[in-house]
């Protein structure tokens, strides 16, 4: 089956091929533009880079001989001043998910093309026209397994806020987003209505926890550095940090009891150079077996539901679709509404001597 | 200026116009969106901003003291010792500035951690016994920025000794002038210049700092440059961030046309 769609696929970009090289008449069935040098991805860095590009660059350069350049961090502001000074150098980003909504309302994407990424694998709910969902990720408990000892550690945003049976230094994410969302399940709020979020109900709790977080994290690898240093003994932190620690042998474990999921999301900037080799990269994207290579790498799974099939039963308790049950989503709309406020009142409160 | 002398200048006239004051001038446009000042009301009127602008200005000026503090001994050792000894100064100061400030800001936090290599050793020798909270706080931001911004410090005083007619310390001495007495009497108003600029320096660069509080002051110490790039690239509130940023130009202004017309009179001295 795979060698078949390899050979079609051979087989277009051959037509193509010789499309761009000599033939300037109509070519019979589906035309491929002029294949370019290369083709510009922009996503986070890091790790991700590494596992994207051998879960999907490498295979893509190797079909089509289209280089992959990749750029980071994802970046919104840079985004729209790239789409408004017509000045586009990425073909497709990687995009937060309140942002991919914001970014969608702004008009600074492109349609994605059905006719090019199959999608057929994804839930109903995440085949959006805009954006393509790239992978699930969950802000879930990370904990040193030398001080919680036995499944002594917190299992849920109650036990977390509860200094005296936990205690020791925690760090939390500098930011509102998945923090006022615990703060209000720690308080007894249900995990499916948590939205609209009680900003002062939100604040009051985290006012309660603000003296045993020792360090606000901004980036990613921060908590799961800080775990290892065993300069805290709690961190929140997304989940695929931990994992890749726990691979390397760190006593450290995950507590995935009420994690807050997120869609990892690309998108095609809106006049970008090379569209349709943009969406041929999301095709590329969306291959199950591809997104198997690349949640066993990183610990995020694709939303082609069939790429489980291909994942090692050694990797699989720690992906978070394994656990969607016991965790709740991010409300990517209300934080595309209300994101802003939400952002303004977490800075106050910062500055609030404790 | 005669214009045989500006016509070689043009090119880097150009591009400072083009790089440098056309980007600030769409920036101020870009700020009074609409004709209204309702951002510089935003900025200036809430509590919040108020009380980062000041944060900033507080850290600011207490790096530039302590650069000033290690960097002008350092600047006048190595104008003053031989000169290998200066070569080696200055490869101690150049090569961290040739180094990443990403780098060496994680390079911090290994050092200062608990579980760093200083508390280790000081509870290892009984100095302490709970490690020292170096890391994560106020603390932590100071040592690092002091450390990526020193040489700005070292290097104009540096400059600034060496310029000294070596004649005039040599009077000073011949007529029996104290050590003291010819540091307070000759270098210290003839190197103003040179402290001076480090200072401007300094305090400048220190304004924009952002990923050294960030990374080593644990979320808690916000210094502006983070609010500032929370509204360009999480919020989009580009009028707001324009706004802030000229507040931020204007106080950095006045405190230089202070600083300059403070050591105005030593200066032509």
């Amino acid at each position: 089956m795979d060698t078949r769609k390899l050979n079609r696929r051979q087989a277009v970009s051959l037509l193509g091929g010789a499309a761009a090289v000599g033939a300037a008449g109509p070519a019979f069935g589906q035309t491929e533009p002029p294949k370019p040098a290369q083709i510009v991805v922009n996503h986070s860095g890091g790790s991700m880079g590494t596992a994207m590009r051998k879960a999907f660059f490498n295979g893509f350069e190797k079909k089509y001989g289209i280089r992959v350049v990749e750029t980071s961090p994802a970046d919104f502001g840079k985004l729209r001043a790239m789409v408004e000074s017509g000045n586009v150098e990425w073909d497709i980003t990687e995009i937060g998910g309140q942002d991919a909504i914001r970014a969608t309302k702004l008009g600074l994407v492109e349609k994605i093309d059905g006719k090019i990424v199959d999608r057929s694998g994804y839930p109903e709910k995440v085949r959006t026209d805009f954006v393509f969902a790239s992978s699930v990720y969950t802000t879930i408990i990370g904990y040193r397994t030398d001080v919680f000892k036995n499944g002594t550690q917190p299992k849920s945003w109650a036990d977390w806020w509860d200094t005296k049976k936990f205690p020791g230094a925690r760090s939390m994410r500098n930011h509102p987003t998945d923090n006022l969302e615990f703060a209000l399940i720690a308080d007894g709020v249900p995990m499916d209505k948590i939205y609209p979020i009680d900003f002062d109900r939100a604040f009051k709790k985290l006012d309660q926890i603000k003296p045993a977080v020792t360090v606000w994290w901004s980036t990613g690898q921060q908590p799961a550095q800080l775990l290892l240093d065993k300069e805290v003994v709690l961190a929140t932190g997304w989940n695929g940090r931990f994992y890749d620690i726990i691979k390397k042998g760190a006593p450290v474990a995950i507590e995935w009891n009420e994690g807050a999921l997120k869609q990892g999301s690309f998108v095609i900037p809106k006049g970008a150079k090379n569209p349709y080799w943009a969406n041929k990269m999301l095709a590329e994207m969306s291959v199950p077996q591809q997104q198997a290579v690349y949640a066993t790498e990183l610990g995020y799974p694709g939303l082609n539901l069939e790429s489980l099939k291909y994942v090692d039963d050694k990797v699989k308790p720690f992906l978070p679709t394994q656990y969607i049950d016991k965790q709740f989503w991010i409300d990517d709309a209300w934080y595309a509404e209300n994101g802003n406020k939400a952002i303004e009142l977490w800075n106050a409160w910062m500055l609030k001597k404790a | 200026m005669s214009m045989r002398g500006f016509w070689p200048a043009v090119p880097a006239l150009l591009l400072l116009f083009f790089f440098f004051l056309f980007p600030v001038v769409r920036m101020l446009g870009f700020s009074l969106e609409g004709g209204s000042f309702d951002w510089y009301a935003k900025a200036l009127g809430e509590g919040l901003y108020l009380r980062v602008f000041w944060n900033t200005f507080e850290i600011a000026l207490l790096v530039t003291f302590f650069c000033l503090l290690l960097g002008y001994p350092l600047g006048f050792l190595m104008a003053t010792t031989t000169p290998l000894w200066a070569t080696v100064g200055f490869i101690f100061v150049l090569l961290p500035l040739w180094t990443s400030v990403l780098v060496r800001t994680y390079a911090w936090m290994v050092l200062l951690g608990r579980n760093g290599v200083f508390n280790r050793l000081l509870i290892d020798a009984g100095i302490v016994e709970d490690p020292l909270p170096l890391l994560h706080n106020f603390t932590g931001v100071m040592i690092g920025m002091v450390h990526v911004l020193l040489p700005y410090m070292v290097l104009p005083v540096y400059g600034a000794v060496r310029r000294l007619d070596p004649a005039i310390v040599a009077a000073a001495e011949g007529l029996g002038a104290s050590s003291w007495r010819i540091f307070w009497r000759i270098y210290l108003p003839l190197t103003l210049n040179g402290i001076f600029a480090g200072a401007v320096i300094v305090f400048v660069l220190s304004l924009g700092f952002y990923i050294t509080p960030a990374l080593l002051g644990g979320g808690r110490v916000i210094m502006i440059a983070v609010l500032i790039e929370q509204q360009v690239r999480e919020t989009l509130n580009w009028p707001f961030a324009a706004a802030l940023s000229a507040v931020l130009l204007a106080f950095t202004f006045a405190v230089y046309a202070l600083a300059q017309r403070f050591t105005r009179p030593q200066e032509t001295a």
